[in-house]
């Protein structure tokens, strides 16, 4: 994107599609039998996904070792036994190794996309009996951002991934090689490109005035403490950080957030407290009594909103893109059957296996009378999905036995029924899936009918 | 027959010839099946009496009498889904459909449970008359062993599903009873028509079918379904429905399909 309008008016866009997604698609948690809070909203029905980028594709594939971590991540299995029952995994708050502006849990959240890591519910042991949630952070350039916690605490990400798991989520203790893949997938993701962004983090290319005036101010030292400025801590770089904790008038030391694609992290400050980055420079202005102009916090808004920016923030969800994923995690598999290596055999078919079963309910069966049509081609998609749930389970059964060849045999002729007939298969049932628009409003129009009827009595 | 089907007859008859699997014999399921029968017309007449009494309370502005009549019809049918899904799948969708509250058991749950009022009549009386239909033709219905056993497979596969969300009766917070009923469902059509013929063919195979069902049983006793251990259940539930596709070919069936075929 070039044009400075062109990417207001896509951000707003971007904006507007996540808003409209909160007011029609919320499907939250429901009934008095549920792990999770009544009402909890984990946003797992929106159709736009933030799209993840990885370092190691832009020079070749991932590794083995990225792709274990992305798998581990995605999975419940490897926290504790609230998290396994509720289905949470590391990747229901970082969608994609991004945040979840739409999180939101009843006792542990004060609003939507923070969370209380030291809540009650998860691990009470770790309970600090203070509703204190922060943001949840976007992961993406996650290598650049020692020190990790919000408070920057930690200044090893294995450590800090560790203590998420084991202390927060009161997870099993993980292997070395479980660890050591979540922090290789982690720091593989990358942040989105900004082609306004070049070296030294300064704007280029097609700049307006109103930028160019917010890049100045960003610069230029506070009134009151001339030895202070925006770029003193947001140091434009890289990554737009001095890997430094500073107060900055919001109740205690925090590190320094990253600025690059900000524009897609909100909400913003260490607890989430803030929706845009108006509300954030009138902090500022108010805390350090910048005397801002009206014009000077408009121009900062367009720098932050310049350099926040990256390229297609969201890719539409669908059988393509679950597809992809679950084949990266399938070359898990292939390195783990040949070496009868049943924790992650039984760690992998766990998490595909659950992945196929969510996707196999995104083409609804016959008693779903939301949806009409295409009910061969439903039959048909999901038949295949319940097939390969099953091989899984038969790999799983054979390594477990100690028979690898038949495992591998088995695995063989799973990857060709998802080569070969699977993506026609589901392609040939998109139009009446959940995948559909039309379909998915229909469906969730109908569940939240159910559910109203609950809520409107009491 | 078409062509194709008569191929893959041939194969799995050829198949069998040459593994020398020793095939139950068929009268033995057919049976089965028939003693299968009087259980499928006691589950839906105790669906239809339930859904009677329901009927009966709401219109006597009963909501606790209502409740509870509808967790008793609720159960009949739960129980009978083995054959449901695929031998009556027109009537299973108007009487059991999801998650639309347009009619069927959830939309008179979503009134009883969820709005907590009685104005279900018109519900009430569509599901008395659908399950009424569907009691009268039980007794000449034509029952397959392929197609109980396709049922029973389908419902394995089933109940190893996610709850998380609170499942499909999350408003009067009934979806473990399902669950329960469903296995109990499962179990008994299992032991009623395949477990001793495939005892003969196969007796650890059976051994192996019966465990898991038990396991299943076990994992449900739980006392409310946050405490069902989820990552069991499917596990188990896929072992099962693994382990029925093998028994098929021994029971000279073929293998279990895991959706109903569109008519």
């Amino acid at each position: 994107m070039t044009s400075p309008w062109l990417r207001l008016a896509a951000l707003a866009s971007g904006l507007l599609v996540v808003a409209s997604l909160g007011r029609a698609l919320a499907f939250p948690v429901d009934g008095n039998q549920t792990v999770l809070p009544t009402k909890t909203e984990l946003n797992e029905d929106a159709l736009d996904k933030p799209r993840e980028v990885f370092q190691s594709e832009r020079a070749g594939a991932k590794s083995y070792m990225v792709n274990l971590g992305d798998l581990a991540f995605n999975s419940p299995a490897i926290l504790g036994d609230v998290a396994r029952q509720a289905g949470v995994s590391c990747g229901t708050c970082h969608v994609n190794g991004a945040g979840n502006a739409k999180f939101f849990m009843p006792k542990m959240s004060t609003r939507p996309g923070n969370f209380d890591v030291t809540g009650p519910l998860f691990n009470p042991k770790a309970n600090n009996l203070v509703l204190d949630p922060v943001r949840i952070p976007s992961l993406r350039g996650a290598r650049y951002l020692a020190p990790y916690g919000s408070d920057g605490r930690s200044a090893s990400l294995r450590d800090f991934i560790r203590n998420v798991i084991v202390n927060e989520f009161a997870g099993p203790e993980p292997s070395s090689a479980i660890i050591d893949a979540i922090v290789a997938y982690v720091q593989d993701i990358d942040f989105l490109p900004n082609p306004s962004l070049g070296p030294g983090g300064r704007l280029v290319g097609k700049v307006s005035e109103s930028e160019r005036r917010g890049e100045a101010l960003f610069s230029k030292p506070f009134p009151h403490d001339p030895a202070l400025s925006c770029a003193g801590c947001h140091v434009p770089s890289a990554a737009f950080i001095d890997h430094q904790q500073h107060d900055v008038g919001s109740g205690g030391l925090f590190k320094t957030p990253t600025l690059r694609n900000a524009d897609f992290n909100a909400p913003y400050f260490h607890d989430g407290r803030f929706d845009s980055f108006d509300q954030v420079v009138d902090h500022f202005d108010r805390a350090f009594d910048l005397g801002l102009s009206a014009q000077d916090k408009h121009d900062l808004v367009a720098y932050l909103t310049a350099i926040g920016d990256g390229v297609q923030p969201y890719e539409r969800d669908g059988a393509g893109a679950t597809l992809k994923e679950i084949n990266d995690f399938n070359t898990v598999l292939a390195t783990a059957i040949p070496s009868g290596d049943k924790a992650v055999v039984a760690l992998a078919v766990d998490t595909i296996g659950q992945e196929l079963r969510e996707l196999t309910e995104r083409y609804p069966d016959r008693k779903n009378t939301s949806v009409s049509g295409g009910e061969q081609q439903r039959v048909l998609a999901r038949n295949s999905l319940k097939e390969l749930v099953l091989m899984l389970r038969r790999v799983d059964i054979a390594v477990a036995e100690g028979r690898t060849a038949d495992a591998a045999t088995e695995f063989r002729n799973y990857r060709y029924l998802m080569a070969a007939a699977v993506p026609a298969l589901l392609a040939g049932a998109e139009p009446w899936s959940l995948f559909n628009q039309n379909v998915h409003d229909q469906h969730y129009a109908a569940l939240r009918q159910v559910m109203q009827s609950k809520h409107l009595s009491h | 027959m078409t062509v194709n089907k008569m191929r893959v007859a041939t194969c799995l008859a050829v198949l069998v010839m040459l593994s020398g699997v020793r095939c139950a014999d068929a009268a033995v399921l057919d049976e089965g099946a028939e003693r299968y029968r009087p259980y499928m017309i006691e589950g839906i007449g105790s669906a239809l009496a339930g859904a009677r009494a329901l009927r009966e309370r709401a219109a006597a502005g009963d909501l606790a009498g209502a409740k509870k009549a509808w967790v008793s019809a609720r159960a009949g049918w739960e129980r009978s889904e083995v054959f449901t899904t695929g031998f009556v799948p027109e009537l299973d969708a108007q009487i059991d459909a999801w998650p639309n509250a347009d009619s069927g058991f959830h939309a008179i749950e979503a009134k009883l449970f969820g709005a907590g009022q009685t104005d279900v009549d018109k519900d009430a009386a569509a599901l008395v008359e659908h399950l009424n239909d569907l009691h009268v033709k039980l007794k000449d219905m034509q029952l397959t062993p392929q197609g109980l056993l396709d049922g029973t497979a389908r419902l394995a596969y089933e109940v190893g599903e996610s709850k998380a969300d609170g499942g499909e009766s999350r408003i009067s917070g009934t979806s473990l009873d399902d669950m329960r009923n469903n296995i109990a469902g499962i179990d008994f059509a299992y032991h009623t028509i395949f477990s001793a013929a495939l005892n003969t063919a196969d007796g650890k195979l059976d051994e192996m079918v019966t465990t898991r069902i038990e396991l299943l049983e076990a994992i449900v006793a739980a006392p409310d379904l946050p405490h069902v251990d989820i990552a069991r259940l499917r596990q188990t539930s896929e072992e099962l429905v693994v382990t029925l596709q093998t028994a098929s070919a021994k029971l000279g069936l073929q293998r279990p399909t895991l959706e109903a075929q569109v008519r």
